[in-house]
C-alpha cells in the first residue's frame, strides 16, 4: 500500500540550501521562501484572527520575528515547520489580543455533507442496500495525463478556494505544503481524529469537483 | 461495526483507510471490500488522485504589497 502525505522531521536538502542563502542575504532565497509558505501562512493565521488584513499583518511580523531570530535556527525541525510555530505564535498573540471571534473548534463543525451523494448508492428496499449504482469512473487508466492539465489543478484550486476555512487550511497544510497531521493538529489546535474529518470533507469535495471535470 | 462495509461505507472511511487510522478490524472489512468491487476500488484510486492533484497545485502570489513590506524589512534585516 503506497503511504500518502510526505512526513519530514528534520530540514530537508533543499531548506538547507534556502535557508544557507537566506543566512547569507540572498533576497531571492527569502522571496522563494515567503512564496512558497504564504498560502499556509495566511490561511492559519486567518483561522486565529478577524481579518484578511489583520491575517497579512500577522504573515509580515512572522518574518519579521524569523529574520530576528535567524541565528538561533539550528535545523532540527524543518525549516517550514520552525516557520509555522512562529506564524502559530504570532496569530495567537494577535487573536487573544482581539478575542478571537470563531474557536476553530466550531469552525471544524461547519457543513456536514456526505463524501459522495446519497443518491449515488442503492436504497435500502433494493436487494444491496448502500452499493453504487452505477461505478464511479476508472481514473487509474491515465492519472498522469489527467494531472498533466493545467485546467484540472485549475478545478482542484477553484474546489480547494470554495471551501470553508477549516478545511482550506487542513487540504493546504497536508496536501498541497505536506505537513504532517501532527503538525496540522498543533498549528490549528485541533484534535486529531477532527483534523481527519476535516481533510476528509476537504479532499472529497476536491475529488467530487474533478469527478464533474473529467467525466462530466 | 457490522460484518461488512456497503460501498457507501467505503467512501466516508476512504480518508481514515489512507491514513492509516482505521482500527485493524475495520480496515480488514474495508480491504476485503476493496479487493471484491471495482467501484469501490477506482473510488479509492480517485481519492489518490485527487491528493496528488492537489500537491501539484502552485501556491497562491502573494500581493504585491506585502512583497514589497517583506523586501523593505529583509534589506532592512541585512543591513543590521
Amino acid at each position: 500500500m503506497t503511504r500518502i502525505g510526505v512526513q519530514r522531521s528534520t530540514a530537508s536538502a533543499d531548506e538547507v540550501d534556502l535557508l544557507a542563502r537566506l543566512r547569507a542575504g540572498d533576497e531571492q532565497a527569502f522571496e522563494t521562501l515567503v512564496a512558497r509558505h504564504y498560502g499556509t501562512m495566511i490561511a492559519v493565521a486567518q483561522t486565529y484572527v478577524k481579518t484578511r488584513a489583520v491575517a497579512e499583518e500577522v504573515v509580515q511580523d512572522a518574518w519579521l520575528a524569523l529574520l530576528q531570530s535567524l541565528d538561533r535556527f539550528e535545523g532540527r525541525s524543518s525549516l517550514k515547520t520552525w516557520i509555522l510555530s512562529i506564524l502559530v505564535n504570532k496569530a495567537k498573540t494577535r487573536g487573544v489580543r482581539e478575542a478571537r471571534s470563531v474557536p476553530f473548534a466550531s469552525l471544524a463543525r461547519e457543513r456536514d455533507a456526505p463524501a459522495v451523494e446519497p443518491q449515488r448508492f442503492r436504497g435500502s428496499q433494493d436487494a444491496f442496500p448502500g452499493h453504487w449504482r452505477a461505478y464511479p469512473g476508472r481514473w487509474g487508466a491515465a492519472p498522469d495525463v489527467a494531472l498533466e492539465d493545467g485546467e484540472t489543478l485549475r478545478v482542484a484550486l477553484r474546489a480547494i478556494a470554495g471551501l470553508p476555512l477549516a478545511q482550506q487550511t487542513v487540504i493546504r497544510m497536508r496536501d498541497v505544503e505536506g505537513y504532517s497531521s501532527e503538525e496540522v493538529c498543533t498549528a490549528l489546535d485541533v484534535s486529531a481524529a477532527n483534523q481527519r474529518v476535516l481533510l476528509h470533507r476537504a479532499r472529497s469535495h476536491v475529488r467530487a469537483a474533478l469527478e464533474a471535470h473529467l467525466d462530466g | 461495526m457490522a460484518e461488512h462495509v456497503t460501498c457507501q461505507d467505503v467512501v466516508e472511511l476512504a480518508t481514515e483507510y489512507l491514513e492509516h487510522t482505521l482500527p485493524a478490524d475495520e480496515a480488514a472489512l474495508f480491504e476485503q471490500h476493496i479487493n471484491f468491487c471495482d467501484g469501490c476500488d477506482w473510488y479509492l484510486d480517485q481519492m489518490r488522485t485527487t491528493v496528488a492533484a492537489v500537491g501539484r497545485i502552485e501556491e497562491e502570489d502573494v500581493p504585491p504589497e506585502t512583497r514589497e513590506k517583506l523586501l523593505a524589512a529583509f534589506r532592512d534585516w541585512k543591513r543590521a
